[in-house]
């Protein structure tokens, strides 16, 4: 697992590649609880993500909940296979945005 | 019909070791016939079930995970092994109803996916066994 974080109009942008599950969460948290930490929303890319265990869905809710008591938000972009099927078994695709594209927030 | 065996490993009880273990379960529900996304949830939950073995049943200590697949009639039959202290039933039940409260999430998902959990009692004097069964696809049946 790799991530890249860049900045995307007024959002943290963190993309994930490859399979996050417990050996690499960690990192993963660290990472998105000091971009929330920092008081900036953010936009997780799953686009290049192919796998999502607990403790990294674990880790988004932990951010989710963080940002909105800050008043900021996590989007996720980009999810299919088996993460978009992790995030509709746990019906947490009903909690955090989702959306296909980037353009989307342009919009 | 008897049970063949489709796939017996055995890893060291580390978070390094998932991502094989996932890759050999994949390559094992291919041979059953299951969907791409069956594929997706049983290899998550085996993952998580090996995620629940080191984080609470060796607390992060060494051990071992052994991992035999087992093809019946009409199921699969997942068996996790760990040589930890022994645990009850009462460590499979369900606590948690908010998904935005933290812990419980991987059990959870273990009871979606598959169609049935149990304990099974140790082969010896330590240690349990994990044993998870899911239908086969239809028309991979026998």
């Amino acid at each position: 697992m790799t991530f890249v974080q860049k900045t995307y109009l007024h959002y943290q942008l963190l993309a994930l590649t490859g399979e996050v599950d417990l050996h690499n969460s960690p990192q993963v948290r660290k990472q998105l609880l000091a971009i929330v930490g920092s008081g900036n929303s953010v936009i997780v890319d799953f686009s290049e993500l192919s796998y999502i265990d607990s403790s990294g869905i674990a880790t988004l809710v932990e951010a989710y909940n963080l940002a909105k008591n800050k008043q900021l938000s996590l989007t996720i972009v980009g999810a299919r296979g088996a993460p978009l099927q992790v995030m509709e078994l746990t019906h947490l695709n009903k909690v955090f945005p989702m959306i296909e594209t980037l353009d989307e927030i342009k919009g | 019909m008897s049970m063949k065996r489709i796939l017996h490993v055995e890893h060291s009880a580390c978070t390094s070791q998932l991502c094989q273990i996932r890759d050999k379960v994949r390559e094992a529900c291919h041979s059953l016939a299951y969907s791409e996304s069956d594929i997706n949830l049983i290899t998550l939950v085996i993952d998580e079930a090996c995620t629940n073995i080191i984080r609470y049943a060796y607390n992060g200590n060494p051990g071992r995970i052994v991992l035999e697949i087992y093809k019946d009639e009409n199921e699969a039959i997942f068996q996790l092994q760990d040589f930890a202290k022994c645990i009850d039933n009462s460590c499979l039940e369900l606590r948690k109803t908010n998904l935005l409260e933290p812990g419980g999430l991987g059990l959870q998902l273990i009871y979606k996916v598959m169609d049935f959990v149990q304990l099974l009692p140790p082969k010896g004097s330590v240690g349990n066994i994990l044993e998870l069964k899911k239908h086969l696809p239809k028309g991979s049946q026998e």
